[in-house]
């Protein structure tokens, strides 16, 4: 059988670029969601989210989310040391939602008000769509296995690293480079807004008094490699992925089935394909949005699944905010990191745990632990369920 | 899982403006080269899906969830006791005219123009959330985006779960509707060099061994699939000529070149990407034949990967060929369901 | 407001922002239920309400609390014309 092992890191978060401004920022416990100061915020209630800090490198000419990918992919292929020769076999699984909406959005809105037809940047345009960042990566990072771009909404980061982990154990290919990129959009903003789910002040995941999310913005790469092959060529392995769920709820666009069913069928297929029992399940990284309604119903197919108090439960996006496309891969990153280093990082802003949540929730500060397996959940609109269970010390 | 299952086509369905129907009709519709009818996919909306639902539904969804239903009502699978099912949808362009709408009711009204009904439309995978609501699909549901080959990608990462037995059946396809508005959009970007249709369609994938079990029709196997690649700018056209991933696909259904007796290739008016897809084919598969292009008669649009993946299935063994902007290629060799 | 201006306004905010056939909303009787899962109703479901939560503050006025259960109000066009009618500010 073939087994899939993790040896590059990339990322840029709201804690700045790089793997160790990120895990430098949850390991801490800090809160990165702050006033907006990307995109207007007149009129509507919450006004804040978690913003990558300016410096981003890269063209302007490229769009804010391309320019995230394009720096998080390049430090995790720097990290995995691929060669040319690699990569003219790598796959490229992208998971992507906004695209390049944000500069779409500034042009929409200068055509809108000057009621004529401006003039198009057509870059802007070009790159509004998901599959724009596998395109600028595919042919600047000179990757040639297989290109793909997945949209199924707040887990696609989490869906491209399953998928990817897939095409590797099927033998399809040795080397994949996956995860997941997204800019702060207007669209998102305001939706969000519109359907009551913000918190305007920062979210409070599994919280007695949470009162919504928070929006963020960011990407994460990870290459994932053939075990086999890695050892031979001598790179480290952070972690094993030792396997991968993803169900549908198939019930509502927005609203989360009420039994969490879809939930616990994603986390049990996890398991089941890493021949791993629940018990032996140190940690979990939830998907934790801190709406009322995801964290009562994700406690309750974690106690279905695990037990109450069975295992330690914390949202990174207490942090970070909801990354969106980027979440699945940021969370898969910090839940490698956790495995790695044997720290849980911890739930911000929590002070009373929801009593609908049997779980020590790790608030505010980090926990030393040694933890030998640990999943990371996300589950997005429309049903789209994904759980990825990863192995310390490959 | 080092189980490698058969996968075999048991179903089709298209919502089309040349044809809409299962797998008997498209085949006869291509055999015929009926051409397309602009008003023909309205008017097949407004009697495949009632009003109560076309409510919640914006139009690429509606054209979505028809094509799925017609699929698995050609499949035999329209009934309670079918096996779990799920979704791979590709789409080029998604529910653009939903998030237009969207934004423009903000530009419109301010933040009271905002709809909470639009906000999940403008995610792309809202069109296979809703199809995976009504046939209560609760496996796995992935929405690719991908110019060109987005439809072909679909039915090729289906075909990997099917294999790989990690998806007992599975609606694979892809949609993209025409916008006057999108359309704007995308010719002010000069992105607009094919000759652009729209629709939906989608095959029902399963392992043989299902089909067999529950006494299924079958109308083909996808003896093998591959996808890579080639060096390109983005959204360019490449200069590279490379036989690999044709190979890659020809090996691993254990056929030869020579043995193809038709090739589906892409061919849809954007002429340089033509020429490209032209001079691959011909260092991959110098002899083999050109079956009719689908895209001619059908115009650019994702649904055109599952409809040519049928039109193959009825020249044994053939193989189906894409090739997008940017590089991506994909390439699936379908046979007839044979003793092994 | 006239709770017959009100019942016309709330027949045209399900047109045009909820999206129902014209021809089906002329017809509904004032004791039509709203929410789905009850037998006879128009079958709203909770992003549903959202939107008409939306069109109501808009259009109306009248100010949604979220600490306040609206879900009673919201039971039928009878009932949300009263709501309304009692809770916009006067013109």
């Amino acid at each position: 059988m073939r087994r899939v092992v993790v040896t590059g890191l990339g990322a840029v978060s709201p804690f700045g670029a790089g793997v160790k401004a990120f895990w430098t920022g949850i390991a801490t416990g800090s809160c990165a969601i702050r006033p907006i100061t990307l995109i207007e915020t007149d009129g509507f209630r919450c006004q804040i989210a978690a913003e990558v800090p300016d410096g981003i490198a890269g063209s302007h000419r490229r769009s804010r989310a391309d320019r995230l990918a394009l720096t998080a992919a390049r430090e995790a292929l720097e990290d995995a040391g691929l060669s040319h020769d690699d990569r003219l076999e790598t796959a490229l699984i992208v998971g992507a939602v906004g695209g390049g909406m944000l500069e779409a959005e500034t042009w929409h809105w200068r055509r809108r008000e000057r009621a004529a037809r401006g003039h198009a940047s057509i870059g802007a345009l070009r790159s509004i769509l998901p599959s724009s960042h596998a395109e600028t990566l595919g042919t600047r990072l000179r990757l040639g296995g297989p290109r793909e771009t997945l949209v199924t909404a707040c887990s696609s980061g989490a869906a491209s690293l399953a998928v990817a982990a897939e095409l590797i154990a099927d033998g399809i290919v040795d080397v994949a480079l996956a995860g997941g990129a997204d800019a702060l959009t207007r669209i998102c903003f305001m939706g969000f807004n519109a359907l009551k789910l913000l918190d305007p002040a920062p979210c409070r995941p599994f919280d007695r008094d949470r009162k919504g999310m928070s929006i963020g913005e960011g990407a994460a790469f990870l290459v994932l490699e053939e075990a086999t092959r890695a050892r031979a060529r001598g790179v480290r392995s952070y972690a094993e992925l030792a396997g991968a769920g993803m169900t549908t709820d198939a019930f509502h666009v927005t609203a989360p089935h009420p039994d969490g069913d879809g939930m616990a069928r994603a986390m049990r297929a996890a398991l089941a394909r890493g021949g791993v029992a629940p018990s032996d399940v140190g940690y979990v990284n939830a998907h934790g949005t801190a709406t009322l309604q995801n964290d009562r119903i994700e406690a309750g197919a974690l106690r279905a699944v695990f037990g109450e108090g069975r295992v330690l439960v914390s949202s990174t996006k207490s942090m970070i905010g909801h990354t969106m496309a980027a979440a699945g891969s940021l969370e898969a990153l910090a839940t490698v990191l956790a495995l790695a280093h044997g720290v849980v990082p911890p739930t911000a802003q929590h002070d009373h745990t929801d009593p609908d949540v049997p779980f020590d929730c790790v608030p505010r500060v980090a926990r030393e632990t040694a933890v030998g397996h640990a999943i990371s959940n996300s589950f997005g609109f429309g049903g789209q369920n994904v759980t990825l269970l990863f192995r310390a010390g490959a | 899982m080092s189980v490698r299952h058969r996968v075999v086509i048991t179903g089709l369905g298209a919502v089309t403006a040349v044809v809409t129907g299962g797998a008997e009709a498209v085949t006869r519709a291509i055999a015929a080269a009926i051409p397309a009818d602009g008003e023909r996919i309205d008017r097949t909306l407004a009697q495949l899906v009632d009003g109560a639902e076309a409510r919640r539904l914006s139009r690429v969804s509606q054209l979505t969830l028809a094509a799925g239903r017609l699929a698995l009502d050609d499949a035999g699978l329209a009934s309670a006791s079918a096996p779990m099912l799920g979704i791979v949808l590709g789409t080029e362009l998604g529910d653009l005219r939903s998030t237009i709408a969207f934004a423009d009711g903000f530009l419109s009204r301010g933040p009271a123009g905002l709809s909470p009904l639009l906000f999940p439309n403008t995610v792309m995978n809202t069109m296979a959330a809703a199809t995976a609501i009504a046939v209560s699909a609760r496996d796995l549901s992935l929405t690719l985006n991908a110019p060109t080959v987005a439809g072909e990608l679909a039915v090729i990462r289906a075909a990997g779960a099917v294999a790989a037995g990690r998806a007992a059946a599975l609606l694979a396809g892809g949609v993209d509707e025409l916008d006057p508005t999108v359309g704007t959009v995308l010719e002010e970007a000069g992105g607009r060099f094919a000759a652009r249709g729209e629709g939906s369609a989608f095959v029902v994938l399963e392992s043989l061994d299902s089909a067999r079990a529950r006494g299924a029709r079958i109308l083909g196997e996808i003896l093998g699939a591959a996808s890579a690649a080639l060096p390109a700018s983005p959204y360019g056209v490449g200069r590279g000529v490379s036989a690999r991933v044709v190979a890659r696909a020809l090996a691993q259904a254990a056929v030869e070149p020579a043995a193809l007796r038709a090739v589906y290739g892409g061919e849809n008016g954007d002429a340089r990407r033509d020429a490209w897809e032209s001079r691959v084919l011909r260092h991959a598969v110098p002899r083999a034949p050109a079956g009719p292009s689908l895209a001619r008669q059908f115009g650019q649009t994702s649904a055109l990967g599952p409809l040519k993946v049928v039109a193959a299935a009825g020249a044994p063994p053939a193989l189906v060929h894409g090739l997008a902007r940017g590089g991506s290629e994909v390439a699936l060799v379908i046979d007839a369901a044979r003793p092994r | 407001m006239e709770a017959k201006e009100v019942l016309d306004e709330l027949k045209g905010i399900l047109v045009s922002r909820l999206k129902f056939d014209p021809s089906r909303v002329a017809d509904l009787a004032m004791d039509t239920p709203l929410p789905k899962g009850v037998d006879g109703a128009i079958g709203l479901d909770s992003l549903d309400f959202i939107e008409l939560s939306i069109a109501i503050e808009e259009r109306f006025a009248v100010p949604m609390e979220e600490s306040e259960d609206l879900v009673p109000h919201f039971a039928s066009l009878a009932t949300l014309s009263r709501f309304i009618a009692e809770r916009a500010p006067a013109t």
